[in-house]
């Protein structure tokens, strides 16, 4: 081992590269031995190495940092490790002399675990929703022009939601882009899938869609950069994820949620069938208002005219009735009555006679009786 | 009386008559020949309402025939 010795150059201080290597290694040899979290990628096994390397990622801004752990141990642990696993290195950083690099040297390593899960889960979820990411509720389009659907590569649950939508709304157009749904690429999978439909033109509302799962398998669809990409997206977003108990993060953030594909379809479909019933309904009541309409002014046209045929004759027996009740006074009122009694009115020289002493034998009398007049003559 | 009077007028002078005899101001003389008049003009309006009646019959007999 180099020893941390300087050159001295004048009243300048010089350290070879091992030296100084060497003492930062010393000094880095203080710090604590801690727990550090990220994701495994870039793991590298040689059943010839004497370690096993893996870079542990952060998932939200991308840092890494190199970690070593020794082959034995890493076996020892059985963990069977894959890319893009999280877990927690317990372990205290190191400089590896020879390169300069600078590393975690891992003394113990874990999954993370269910309760690790549920526990970042909750934060997670305190978070985005003091953000305010879960209050936003777009209204999903009547009638999508194009239907973007994010679905996992697996035909079943791929079919099983084209055919409920087509089945809702025969002539309907999904853009379907496959990804993975399950484990560590699943989320980005997802993100680029959405990214791809959002995009794509016409696509008026999009379908984020998986069958049931356990908790685990669901994961990815709680990650928080799916669940920003989701409130990013420019396209309304239906969460259609089968889940018994945890609600997985996206369903929070998404527009509208499903829990079956049939209930997917209800949302971003009309049913057309009951769509056309309705209009043929519309129609109908249609035609039967302007009918109604119709017939109820050709009711009053008949009416006006049957009135119209009326109203002269109407008018001739009230006119007759008038004159008639005019000629009962005027006969009432009239000598005639007293001349068909038979009475007689008698006239000489156009006089009425009202006493006898009024004429002279020989004068010429006209008497007028009810029917009529006729001469006389004074004897 | 030198024009046939329209009907109303006809009607009108009737029912003056009427009441002229009805107040019973006229004289006897005076109340025979207003009676006359009004028989008269009776005679002449119930002459123009059976015209009319009888045009206005014949008008619907004709629109009735139009009819298909």
């Amino acid at each position: 081992m180099a020893r941390v010795e300087a050159i001295q150059y004048g009243d300048r201080k010089v350290y070879s590269v091992s030296s100084f290597n060497h003492g930062v290694a010393e000094w880095l040899q203080r710090l604590p031995t801690v727990w550090v979290e990220g994701e495994v990628t870039e793991l590298r096994r040689n059943p010839r190495w004497q370690s096993v390397f893996f870079t542990l990622k952060e998932p939200n801004d991308g840092a890494c940092l190199g970690v070593t752990i020794g082959r034995a141990r890493f076996d020892a642990l059985r963990l069977d490790l894959t890319d893009g696993e999280r877990v927690h290195v317990f372990g205290r950083p190191e400089l590896f002399e020879a390169r300069g690099d600078f590393r975690l040297r891992a003394l113990s390593l874990e999954r993370f675990g269910l309760g690790d899960h549920l526990a970042a889960l909750e934060r997670l979820k305190k978070k985005l929703a003091a953000e305010g990411l879960f209050e936003r509720k777009r209204p999903l389009p009547f009638l999508p022009r194009r239907i973007g659907l994010v679905t996992g590569n697996d035909a079943a649950a791929k079919q099983d939601l084209v055919a409920t939508i087509t089945a809702r709304f025969p002539p309907a157009r999904i853009l379907v882009a496959e990804t993975y749904v399950q484990g560590p690429l699943a989320a980005n999978s997802m993100i680029e899938a959405l990214r791809e439909v959002s995009s794509a033109p016409e696509v008026d509302v999009i379908v984020l869609s998986r069958g049931g799962g356990s908790f685990e398998d669901l994961l990815p669809f709680s990650d928080e950069r799916l669940v920003r990409a989701i409130s990013a997206c420019d396209v309304p977003v239906v969460s259609a994820v089968g889940h018994e108990q945890d609600t997985p993060l996206c369903d929070l953030v998404a527009d509208a949620r499903a829990s079956t594909p049939t209930a997917a379809a209800r949302l971003v479909v009309p049913d057309a069938r009951a769509l056309l019933e309705q209009l043929d309904r519309t129609r109908a009541g249609l035609a039967r208002g302007a009918q109604a309409v119709l017939e109820r002014r050709r009711g009053r046209l008949l009416q006006a005219h049957e009135r119209l045929r009326r109203a002269p004759a109407l008018a001739v027996e009230r006119k007759r009735a008038r004159l008639e009740h005019a000629a009962g006074r005027l006969r009432a009122l009239s000598p005639r009555a007293t001349l068909e009694r038979g009475y007689a009115i008698v006239r000489a020289r156009e006089e009425i006679v009202r006493s006898a002493t009024a004429v002279v034998s020989g004068d010429a009398l006209e008497v007028q009786v009810a029917d009529g007049r006729f001469g006389a003559r004074v004897e | 009386m030198s024009a046939e009077p329209t009907f109303e007028d006809a009607q009108r002078e009737l029912e003056q008559i009427v009441e002229r005899l009805e107040r019973g101001e006229a004289g006897l003389d005076e109340a025979i020949g207003l009676w006359e008049r009004g028989e008269e003009l009776y005679t002449l309006c119930v002459g123009k309402l059976d015209a009319a009646q009888g045009k206005i019959e014949e008008l619907a007999r004709r629109v009735d025939a139009a009819k298909p």
